[in-house]
């Protein structure tokens, strides 16, 4: 039967199925009716007339089912036949489980973290609702100032946007009446804190309003992580009192392993969670509006208030304090209070650069499917025959296409599973790869979103790298393939430029990745050549807290006498630890790269203009040794002395960048400056400085951010309860830091060191993010070089070898062997030259995602772009060379019989 | 016999379906639905022809050149498919109709002696 008239009869039956079909239609028709008109109700009258042709409808059905039936068989026919040719060529099969395994693999480790820390909304009811209030001070554009007390309580009581608000005041705090004395983060909150957030104790229960009081509140809640490092789990701990800076505190519930604070700590998870009200000692009472030392607070919004409605409602309400308080709120600093939903707060910083290497991750991907993808059509040609054969036998070609497409989507789901069991093995080695402080890193599961994720995945990556084989594979005509054998040039001319042109897509794809590493590593390379403005190398560093008891009565270190005399005596004790060059110590504000800040308004005597709107500056006590031991430069004037004491005039040093804002031609010694307002908390008024000293800008804040105006005032006029040590030394930070304790608890045995390390190490954490970003985007990168290399390499191999006939012939007419391989060069360059322009093309769309991880250097930097083109058209033509020089060298007679 | 059930394997109810069939269509053209309606009609709802059988029943007709069918309208404006006999089909009817006869004669003959 011809194809002409097979293709009629098809028709024809179709035709006469629909006749049927209508025929049938119009008798049911026709029967309701009558049905109806003989008083049946129309439901029941269209179901007698459908139920009169019961067995004819009941054959469909079975029609139907057996539809589904014998789907489900050529599914599974299509599955055993696909393994037996996998098993069969096993090489293939292996290279192509590695590659897409590892592509597959790192798109679902990096989709793991993503998922975790930007996808899952974080584990709090309505967590929508969430946000974290800051206060602004926006004129100077200086943002989170602190927030004093009565603006809480105006937050809370009179703004209308809040169901709850809640102080989140994170400090140290000293645990004694163990054998040693022991740190702990500790954070301060309004009784609010856990009914806001929606948090129940797994054992006890935690504090809400009703336990409010003018101080701190007695009952406190403890994490389990500290309930598990103090109390070993112990279920009797309820009920339990510690001390902690002096004071009793009774365990009254144990929070959940799952829950963590969402925002800012000081050093590690908090671990002591104790309400205030925030009007009674230890807190100055009566509050002072513009006394800011609550770090911000957090709440939760009304229900339907989205953040922008809250926000707009906040302005008018903070704009209404202004006017009502226009000391504290100085028209000219425009103060206003800032929501930010609180993942944005805790996941903002991170979400570029993860999303950026999920995109750089699924490029890697893709050039992996696109060599896989040339493989199979390199391999198409040994299956044509049977391909071809299969047809004739009358394999209809969507039948075909998809038992071609069966097979790579098998390839792909098992290298899908091999790249998930990897992943479970070595999740945990995986994760420490990652920096500590990058965000809820600890929710980081293979939860059912990701295992779905990766199954998706992998059934995507089977279509896309097999489909293009798969159709072109099986075409048509096919019968000139049984004819035509191992296979002529004639088929393989269209396989050919399809191979070229997915070669040069993948070296499009290998060049935004590679332009994309080369932008970040010189950002990274600008990055540390900036001069952090001290010497971190030799220094090491302790953290000491001196316990603020909530009686004042109780203050050991009460006075500023006090805690100055203690401060010089650990200086005095710590410098004479054998191995230490020198000593200083300061207010922890003074760590530089340690993201406390502190910053106060402060006013200049001679500048009453530029003081209307409140200068800002960051402030931090130290004493005289500090410049020395960091080894950063004095400019003009000198540095403290120890005659600089609470006895003396107060004395102040300025840091290059307050100088030059605020004189900008002028010299700044001599000038007066006065910190906050014009009086202090205990009414008397507040005393001018003089300044005696500037000393050269210090990168406190990160080496990328411009250096804010800092203000020091020597320690001992200023003593804080915090401190830092740090030391000048040879030796390493494990050593030290016991002989720093035992100097310390000699000489008040109550007093924990904590956070010892190198100021190496400081440095090194702080670089940690970018670090992180930049290895993976490099690693990525090499990868993608390496796939394109390896794939340029495959195709020109490919085709000289079914074009050795023609070579042969070329070379027996008379070419030599040079104009062979300037033909193949020529060949390869068209490639390497779409592809790298593509590449250009698509790097200056995409690198501008890049913007906020770069430092110094703009998204479409000219000489990354000439260099790693260069790079990658060096290497990729290399790789095309190889097999080009192989085949100008081949011999004519051997390429002539060559079939 | 209540009802016409022409199962396949029936041949004397098949035929018996036909020749009801081929009487009904002797006055004209007429749809499936009509042609169920006249038999139940005139036989006093003694025969009931089931539709699974009637369309089988009319397209083997059909293909055997005793009717043969047009789209036309119905009475209430509905597309339906009318069939008429063919030549073939007067002939066909005229020997069933003789084929009848002579079964319930002899049916009846063998009735009246076993009285």
């Amino acid at each position: 039967m011809s194809l002409l008239s097979r293709l009629k009869g098809l028709l024809q039956i179709r035709r006469l199925e629909r006749e049927v079909d209508e025929e049938l239609r119009s008798h049911i028709e026709m029967r309701t009716q009558d049905n109806i008109a003989a008083g049946m109700p129309p439901q029941e009258a269209r179901y007698d007339a459908q139920r009169r042709f019961g067995s004819s409808t009941l054959a469909k059905e079975d029609m139907r089912a057996m539809d589904i039936v014998g789907w489900i068989d050529t599914i599974g026919q299509n599955l055993r036949y696909a393994w037996r040719m996998l098993r069969r060529s096993r090489g293939f099969a292996l290279v192509a489980i590695l590659t897409l395994a590892l592509g597959i693999g790192a798109n679902v480790a990096i989709f793991t973290v993503v998922h975790a820390v930007l996808l899952q909304p974080l584990p709090f009811p309505h967590s929508e609702q969430l946000v974290r209030v800051y206060d602004d001070l926006r004129a100077n554009n200086t943002h989170d100032v602190g927030m004093s007390v009565p603006e809480l309580w105006d937050l809370q009581d009179k703004s209308g946007v809040f169901q709850d608000i809640s102080a989140a005041w994170p400090v140290d705090a000293n645990l004694t009446g163990g054998e040693h004395p022991d740190r702990v983060e500790f954070l301060g909150t309004s009784t609010s804190y856990f009914t806001l957030l929606g948090v129940r104790a797994q054992l006890g229960r935690v504090y809400n309003v009703q336990d409010s009081r003018p101080g701190f509140t007695e009952g406190i809640a403890i994490s389990d992580g500290f309930w598990r490092r103090m109390f070993g789990l112990d279920p009797s701990i309820l009920g339990r009192q510690i001390r902690l800076d002096g004071d009793l505190y009774t365990i009254i519930g144990i929070l959940p392993p799952e829950f963590h604070n969402p925002g800012r700590s000081l050093g590690s998870e908090v671990e002591v969670f104790a309400a205030a009200g925030f009007n009674a000692a230890p807190f100055p009472t009566p509050p002072q509006r513009a006394s800011r030392y609550l770090p911000g607070a957090i709440a939760r919004l009304k229900p339907g208030l989205t953040v922008a409605q809250a926000q707009a409602r906040l302005d008018a309400f903070t704009a209404q304090l202004s006017r009502e308080f226009p000391v504290e709120y100085p028209p000219a600093a425009n103060w206003g209070v800032r929501l930010v939903p609180i993942q944005d707060d805790l996941v903002g910083k991170v979400r570029a650069e993860l999303l950026v290497l999920f995109g750089a991750v699924g490029c890697v991907l893709l050039i992996g499917c696109v060599n896989l993808a040339n493989l199979l059509l390199a391999r198409a040609a040994h299956r044509q025959r049977e391909i071809a054969v299969r047809q004739a036998l009358g394999a209809g070609r969507t039948r075909l296409i998809w038992q071609l497409l069966t097979e790579s989507i098998l390839l792909a789901t098992v290298s899908g599973l091999v790249a998930l069991l990897i992943l479970a093995w070595s999740k945990s080695s995986l994760l420490s790869l990652a920096p500590a402080n990058m965000p809820r890193l600890n929710e980081v599961s293979l939860s059912s979103g990701v295992l779905l994720f990766a199954f998706f995945v992998s059934i995507a990556t089977g279509i896309v790298f097999g489909l293009v084989p798969a159709f072109q594979m099986v075409r048509p005509n096919q019968v000139l393939n049984l004819r035509e054998g191992s296979g002529g040039s004639g088929t393989s001319r269209r396989q050919m430029s399809i191979s070229r042109t997915l070669v040069a897509s993948e070296i499009a794809l290998s060049l935004v990745l590679l332009i994309g590493a080369g932008l970040l590593l010189r950002s990274f390379g600008q990055l540390i050549e900036v001069q952090p403005g001290f010497d971190p190398h030799g220094v090491v560093i302790a953290k000491l807290w001196l316990a603020v008891p909530n009686d004042p009565a109780e203050d050991h270190y009460g006075t500023v006498e006090k805690r100055a005399a203690f401060h010089q005596e650990v200086v005095r004790r710590v410098r004479g630890i054998p191995g230490v060059q020198a000593a200083a110590i300061g207010s922890s504000t003074t760590l530089p790269m340690d993201g406390q800040r502190f910053r106060l308004r402060f006013t200049i005597e001679s500048q009453a203009a530029a003081s209307e709107s409140t200068p800002v500056a960051e402030v931090g006590s130290v004493s005289p040794g500090y410049f020395g031991v960091l080894r950063a430069p004095l400019l003009r004037g000198r540095v403290f002395s120890d005659s600089d004491d609470s006895k003396s005039q107060p004395v102040v040093l300025v840091n290059d960048s307050l100088a030059r804002k605020y004189w900008p031609s002028g010299d700044a010694l001599g000038e007066h400056i006065r910190i906050g307002g014009p009086r202090r908390r205990d009414g008397t008024p507040a005393p001018w400085m003089t300044i005696v000293g500037v000393v050269g800008d210090i990168k406190s804040d990160g080496l990328d951010t411009a250096t804010a105006p800092r203000i020091f005032l020597p320690l001992s006029q200023s003593p804080t309860y915090d401190a830092v040590v740090y030391l000048r030394t040879g030796m390493d930070a494990s050593t030290l830091g016991d002989s720093v304790r035992q100097e310390v608890q000699s000489l008040d045995p109550s007093i924990p060191v904590f956070g010892v390390r190198t100021m190496d190490a400081v440095m090194k954490d702080y670089l940690a993010q970018r670090r992180f970003a930049l290895e993976l985007l490099g690693i990525f990168a090499g990868v993608a070089l390496l796939l394109a290399s390896v794939g340029i390499y495959g195709v020109m191999a490919y085709t000289f070898s079914r074009r050795t006939n023609e070579i042969g012939i070329r070379i027996a007419m008379g070419a030599q062997r040079r104009d062979i391989l300037k033909i193949a060069i020529g060949e390869g360059l068209v490639i390497v030259t779409i592809g790298l322009a593509a590449g250009l093309l698509g790097s200056l769309v995409l690198t501008r995602f890049l913007q906020t991880m770069l430092f110094n250097v703009k998204p479409a930097d000219p000489l990354t772009f000439l260099a790693l083109s260069l790079l990658l058209a060096a290497v990729t033509m290399m790789a095309g060379f190889v097999p080009a020089h192989r085949a100008s060298r081949v011999d004519p007679m051997i390429a002539l019989r060559h079939e | 016999m209540g009802e016409v059930l022409a199962k396949p394997k029936s041949d004397v109810l098949q035929g018996t379906l036909a020749l009801l069939i081929l009487k009904t269509l002797e006055h004209g053209a007429m749809h499936g639905y009509g042609i169920t309606l006249h038999i139940q009609r005139v036989s006093s709802d003694v025969l009931r022809v089931e539709e699974g059988s009637l369309y089988p029943a009319l397209h083997r007709m059909e293909q055997d050149g005793w009717i043969t069918a047009e789209w036309g309208t119905s009475e209430n404006n509905r597309r339906a498919r009318y069939y008429r006999l063919t030549a073939t089909g007067r002939k066909q009817l005229a020997e069933e109709e003789k084929n009848w006869a002579r079964l319930t004669e002899a049916v009846a003959s063998v009735l009246q002696f076993a009285q």
